[in-house]
């Protein structure tokens, strides 16, 4: 059967075929646009139109307990700057963000190297590296509330054991950089599987004659790393940099499970939970949503922009 | 010429350490009493090893074992749905996508796709106001409604691009031997499709499985809160035995950590379909 010449065929007897006039008359087809229906219904109705509400309604009032709505423009805006917890919670929140995005990435490029070429076991050890990425932070919080314990953690019980502290250690709540570094600890652990994954996908495409040229040239170990590995991954490593900056800036699982409610190390997101649906103010809590999906979309296109360059090879 | 990574095995143990460390820690916890976790220095291996824990969650009758059981119900009726619509509806959208020519096809696409660029929780607020306007708080539907319009973009985007890298010529065939269009997505697409089907399923399955916000927001008692909020609740009372906690975490991460290490070929594949854009 000649499978190469049959469509060629068919296609021109449909369109020269008889009641068929060439590029005219067709019947109506509905059939795509029945298939592509309930997708656009649940995008439109509660993606894009909720986006929509949240940009509008962040200039205005809307208090549950206060009614009616009344456009106040950038009244919630100027009290969130003045408000303190607020104002705390967006340095945090700028913690969390340097913390893990300089974390899971350092960690992805290192876990990709170590995978780059096949050996014995890389797939076993893959499907080992992925588990973090597949639970839920919550839990994952709940897991590492094991290891950061002041009373019965694991860190705790291991540095005694190693004589490297006297007592057992308070972690979370120690200040402001401990707290944070060891939550963030927690999200960059279900974060690095996927960074991982994207560098090494951009890694597995790197011809293995560059490092052959590069080792003749007797540029070999960490000076091919860096003139080779490195540059040629940017398009991995950008793309693992923006899914980190994405989860950190709205970071909120973890912090709430591991600190509560506690102002030490709470995120914009927390607040912005706190600001909605504890305080019942949502004009608040809108306009804390709209500046940190502004945020995050500024960031994450300053991303694409320093970091990808495509590569061709 | 070996050209391997000269730290490799320093890599490969870092890799074991620093993911399997806290998993075991959090099982070998769960294996304990509550006198023997409080133990100084920590016991490494669980000294006698009880399923005690396990137990009282599966059998007991007080309201953590009641809330443990019930919100593992409903996570799993929450997931099970929101996996099967948006596998469905997405395999339909991407078909069209893929394969037929129809006016606006790009402006549905592009748009589609656009809204995997909003924080997931830039809408939070809104979907809250929407469900409680339709009635649907504390309620399976209102849930799964949220989990589905969260997902269907990636999912659709995922099937897109695998049924566009199938061949055409058996569908052609397919047309060719008087096949509608519908018949020929069921007999010759979707099972060509099915590697694809599988990782789409898996990753909106684990994603599900994941959320805690949004159900938090959604559900305000045990008829639908997922087992994540549930414990989260359960950590926050400080009060209750952390060696019960650790089995309920172990139950939590147990059938997300199988599907991950049984089917992670898919998963990989998948994700560095839907996120190398």
């Amino acid at each position: 059967m000649s499978t190469g010449v049959q469509p060629a065929l068919r296609r021109t007897m449909t369109t020269r075929g008889p009641g068929r006039p060439p590029g005219r008359a067709r019947r109506f087809d509905w059939l795509p646009y029945a298939l592509v229906t309930p997708l656009v219904v649940f995008i439109i109705g509660l993606a894009l139109f909720p986006a929509g509400v949240t940009l509008v309604e962040a200039f205005f009032r809307v208090q549950a307990l206060n009614p009616p709505d009344t456009f106040t423009g950038f009244e919630n805006f100027v009290h969130m700057f003045r408000d303190d917890t607020i104002v705390s919670s967006m340095a945090n929140t700028a913690y969390y963000a340097v913390i893990g995005v300089v974390l899971s990435t350092v960690l992805g490029i290192v876990m990709a190297v170590t995978l780059q070429r096949p050996f014995r076991g890389r797939a076993v050890l893959i499907a080992v590296l992925i588990l973090p990425w597949a639970l839920p932070g919550v839990v994952e919080g709940i897991i590492w509330t094991g290891i950061w314990d002041s009373n019965t953690g694991l860190l705790n019980s291991v540095l005694t054991s190693l004589h490297l502290v006297n007592h057992y250690q308070v972690f979370l709540g120690r200040n402001h950089l401990v707290t944070i570094l060891v939550i963030e600890i927690v999200q960059v652990w279900q974060l690095t599987p996927l960074s991982t994954l994207l560098v090494l996908a951009a890694l597995q495409n790197i011809p293995g004659d560059l490092y052959e040229a590069a080792q003749i040239d007797g540029a070999s170990g960490w000076k091919a790393f860096i003139r080779i590995t490195l540059p040629l991954a940017r398009p991995g490593i950008a793309v693992a940099i923006v899914q980190a900056v994405v989860a950190t800036l709205n970071v909120f699982d973890q912090p709430y499970v591991l600190n509560g409610a506690a102002s030490t190390g709470a995120s914009v997101m927390e607040q912005t939970y706190f600001v909605s649906f504890q305080n019942l103010d949502f004009g608040e809590g809108y306009a804390l949503s709209l500046l940190i999906t502004v945020v995050t979309i500024i960031v994450s296109l300053a991303v694409v922009k320093l970091v990808y360059r495509s590569v061709k090879y | 010429m070996a050209r391997r990574f000269p730290l490799r095995p320093l890599g490969v143990a870092f890799i074991l350490l620093w993911t399997l460390v806290p998993l075991y820690w959090v099982l070998s916890t769960s294996l304990q009493t509550d006198a023997q976790v409080s133990a100084k220095p920590s016991n490494y291996i669980p000294p006698t090893p009880t399923l005690s824990n396990y137990l009282t969650l599966l059998r007991g009758s007080g309201d953590i074992a009641t809330s443990i059981r019930q919100s593992t119900v409903n996570i799993c009726v929450e997931c099970a749905a929101s996996t099967v619509i948006t596998v469905v509806l997405a395999a339909l959208a991407a078909y069209a996508f893929a394969r037929m020519r129809f006016r606006g096809r790009r402006v549905l696409f592009y748009s589609a796709l656009a809204t995997m660029a909003l924080p997931a929780y830039s809408t939070l607020i809104p979907l809250y106001r929407i469900m409680s306007t339709l009635g649907l708080v504390n309620t399976y539907t209102g849930i799964v409604l949220v989990y589905v319009s969260g997902f269907l973009p990636l999912a659709t985007w995922i099937l897109y691009n695998y049924m566009s890298s199938l061949p055409m010529a058996l569908e052609e065939a397919g047309q060719v031997d008087g096949a509608s269009r519908m018949q020929v997505l069921w007999h010759v697409v979707l099972p060509l499709a099915r590697p694809g089907i599988v990782s789409t399923a898996i990753i909106t399955f684990l994603s599900a499985w994941a959320q805690f916000l949004f159900p938090l927001v959604l559900s305000s008692d045990l008829s639908t809160e997922p087992l994540t909020v549930a414990i989260a609740a359960l950590a926050g009372r400080h009060t209750v035995p952390y060696s019960l906690m650790s089995a309920a975490g172990v139950v939590a991460i147990a059938v997300p950590a199988v599907i991950a290490v049984v089917l992670n070929r898919y998963i990989v594949n998948g994700l560095l379909a839907g996120s190398v854009k």
